[in-house]
C-alpha cells in the first residue's frame, strides 16, 4: 500500500472538498443562467404589465405577478405577528416543560411536511370546513401555516443569541420583562428576525402545491376584487403554461420562469444583505 | 459599631434549586453613608448576597428565608414593588456590560423606563452621573458614540454612572474593578469615596488589598456564612477569628 505524505493527503482532501463546493454551485448557476438566457427576450414592460391574451399564448403575466404579491403580503400579515409572538414566548417567557417541548416538536415537524400536505390540509380546513371557498384568504392562511415554523425557529434563534447579560442589566435597572424585550432584546434580534421573515415569505412566494386547491386560479380574465376571490399566481401560472396549455410559445414559459426566479432571488439577496448588515452592526 | 443602619439583614438563607446552600443564617447591619465591603474566597456567597439585596435573584430559581429590611420595609414582602426596589438599590456587575446603545442612551435608559421624557432632566442626569463616576471629561464630546467602543475602565465607570442616574439610595458593586487596570481601578475607588457621602455602598471588592483600602465596614464571608465583621482598619490589624487571619495573611483563598 502506498503511504501518502501528510502534505499530499492535505492537498487531496482540499481538492475533494473544493470539488464538492463547485458541484453544489454549478447546477444553480446553470439553471438560473439558462433560464435567464432563454427568458430575457420575452421579458418587457408589456409582458410584465399586460393581461394574458389568446388563451395565455400571448400578452403578459400581470395578474400572476399581482396575485403573488397579494399572497405574499397576506401571508406576511398573518404569519409575521404570529410567528414573532410565538418566538418571543418560547425564547423569553416559556419554561422548559412538557408543553413547550411539544410545541417545539410540532414546529420542527411542521417544517418537514411536504407542501402538498399543507395544500390538502388548507382545502379541508379553510376552503371546505370554514367555508372560505377557494380564495386569496384561504391560500394565505394555508401558506401561513407553512411559513410560521420558519419564522418561529429563526426568530427564536435570533432572540436567544442576544446575550443574557443584557437582560440582567436591564432588569437590574428597573425594567420590566416586557420593557427589556421591547427596548433591548427585540432591536438586537431584529435583523435575524427579518432574515427569517424574508426566507419564510420567499418560500410562500415560490410554492405551488399549497395554493393549488386553496386559492390559485387556472386563468382569470380580470384581477381579483376582494380577498374572497381566487387569484392567479406566478408559480401556478408557470405550472399551467408549461404543462396544461397546448402550443404554448416557449419564450413565454421562460419569461415567466425568469420573473419568478428574479422575484425569489431578489428576496434571497435581501435576506443575505440584512444578515451581513446585522453582523457589521453587532456590537458584542 | 455603626448606629445608622440602612439595611438590616436577619437570618437570611438562600438556597439555589440545585441544592447549593449559598447563604446560611446571615445577620448583618449595613450602615448608611459608608462602604461595606464583603470579602472572602470565591464561593463565599458575596455575589448571592448582593443580588439578594435588590432581588435580582428572582430571575433564578432560589428559595429565600429570613428578612432584609430596607429602611422600614422587608423587601421580600408580597406588596413590595420589585421595580421600584431595584431603582432604590442599584447594582454594578463585575463585567462592565454596556447596553448596545450610545453612551448617552445607556444613562437615560433607566430614567426613560420610569417615564422621564424631559430633555433637560435627562441631560442633567447624564452630566451629573458621568461627573460622579469620573467619566465626564473623557466622553463629554462623544455622548452619542456607541458605548461599546469605550475602554474596559471607561465602560465600568459608565455602568456605575447609569446606576447613579437613577438616584438610588444603595449602590451594590460586585467586583467592579476585576477587569480593570490599576489606573482605572484607582479612579473607581476614589469616586466611591465621594459617592459614599450620598449613598450607602455595598461592595464585593476584587482583592483583599482593595478591601483594606476602601472598607469602612469589612465583612469576611466563607462558604455562605459571615465569619467576622468589623471596622476596616480594626479587622485587618487584629482579626478575632483564626480563619479571617489565615485568609488575610494569604494562607488560603
Amino acid at each position: 500500500m502506498i503511504r501518502l505524505s501528510r502534505h499530499h493527503t492535505e492537498r487531496i482532501a482540499f481538492s475533494v472538498i473544493g470539488l464538492a463546493a463547485v458541484a453544489t454551485a454549478v447546477p444553480i448557476i446553470v439553471i438560473v443562467g439558462s433560464i435567464f438566457f432563454s427568458g430575457a427576450e420575452a421579458v418587457s414592460w408589456q409582458f410584465l404589465l399586460e393581461m394574458p391574451r389568446d388563451g395565455m399564448r400571448s400578452g403578459g403575466i400581470w395578474p400572476a405577478i399581482i396575485g403573488t404579491v397579494y399572497l405574499v403580503v397576506g401571508t406576511g400579515l398573518i404569519s409575521i405577528p404570529l410567528g414573532i409572538a410565538s418566538a418571543i414566548y418560547l425564547s423569553e417567557y416559556a419554561t422548559d416543560s412538557y408543553w413547550t417541548r411539544m410545541i417545539r416538536l410540532a414546529i420542527v415537524n411542521l417544517a418537514g411536511i411536504p407542501s402538498v400536505v399543507y395544500g390538502l390540509f388548507g382545502l379541508g380546513l379553510f376552503v371546505l370546513f370554514l367555508d372560505l371557498g377557494s380564495s386569496i384568504v384561504a391560500a394565505c392562511l394555508t401558506l401561513s401555516i407553512m411559513t410560521i415554523p420558519v419564522i418561529i425557529s429563526t426568530a427564536e434563534e435570533a432572540l436567544r443569541s442576544v446575550p443574557q447579560s443584557f437582560r440582567v442589566v436591564s432588569v437590574g435597572m428597573g425594567a420590566t420583562r416586557w420593557q427589556t424585550i421591547r427596548r433591548v432584546v427585540l432591536p438586537q434580534a431584529l435583523p435575524g428576525i427579518l432574515t427569517g421573515v424574508i426566507l419564510g415569505l420567499n418560500r410562500a412566494a415560490g410554492e405551488t402545491a399549497p395554493i393549488l386547491f386553496t386559492g390559485a386560479a387556472f386563468f382569470l380574465p380580470k384581477l381579483p376584487n376582494s380577498i374572497f376571490d381566487q387569484t392567479m399566481a406566478l408559480p401556478y401560472h408557470l405550472f399551467v403554461i408549461s404543462t396544461q396549455v397546448p402550443e404554448m410559445p416557449i419564450t413565454i414559459q421562460y419569461g415567466t420562469a425568469t420573473v419568478l426566479i428574479t422575484f425569489v432571488l431578489t428576496m434571497n439577496i435581501l435576506a443575505a444583505s440584512v444578515r451581513s448588515w446585522q453582523r457589521r452592526k453587532r456590537e458584542w | 459599631m455603626f448606629d445608622n443602619p440602612k439595611i438590616r439583614i436577619n437570618e437570611l438563607s438562600v438556597e439555589y434549586d440545585d441544592g447549593t446552600q449559598a447563604l446560611s443564617d446571615v445577620c448583618l447591619d449595613i450602615p448608611k453613608n459608608a462602604i461595606t465591603a464583603l470579602f472572602g474566597p470565591a464561593g463565599g456567597g458575596k455575589s448571592t448576597l448582593l443580588r439578594t439585596l435588590n432581588r435580582l435573584n428572582d430571575l433564578l430559581d432560589v428559595s429565600i428565608s429570613g428578612e432584609v429590611i430596607l429602611d422600614d420595609i422587608n423587601i421580600f414582602d408580597r406588596n413590595v414593588d420589585v421595580i421600584s426596589l431595584r431603582r432604590r438599590v442599584g447594582i454594578v456587575f463585575a463585567q462592565p456590560i454596556p447596553l448596545p446603545f450610545s453612551i448617552r442612551k445607556n444613562i437615560t435608559y433607566g430614567l426613560e423606563l420610569a417615564g422621564e421624557r424631559r430633555r433637560a432632566k435627562l441631560d442633567d442626569a447624564v452630566e451629573g452621573s458621568l461627573r460622579s463616576s469620573a467619566l465626564w471629561d473623557e466622553v463629554k464630546d462623544r455622548l452619542n458614540d456607541s458605548a461599546t467602543a469605550l475602554s474596559g475602565g471607561q465602560q465600568q465607570r459608565l455602568c456605575i454612572a447609569r446606576v447613579l442616574a437613577l438616584a438610588p439610595e444603595v449602590l451594590l458593586l460586585d467586583e467592579p474593578t476585576s477587569g480593570l487596570d490599576p489606573i482605572s481601578t484607582a479612579k473607581v475607588e476614589s469616586s466611591l469615596q465621594i459617592l459614599k457621602q450620598d449613598y450607602t455602598v455595598v461592595i464585593a471588592p476584587s482583592s483583599i488589598q482593595q478591601t483594606a483600602r476602601i472598607a469602612d465596614l469589612a465583612v469576611f464571608m466563607l462558604q455562605g456564612e459571615l465569619v467576622e465583621w468589623g471596622r476596616g482598619k480594626d479587622l485587618f490589624s487584629a482579626p478575632r477569628e483564626k480563619q479571617t487571619e489565615e485568609y488575610i495573611t494569604g494562607r488560603f483563598g
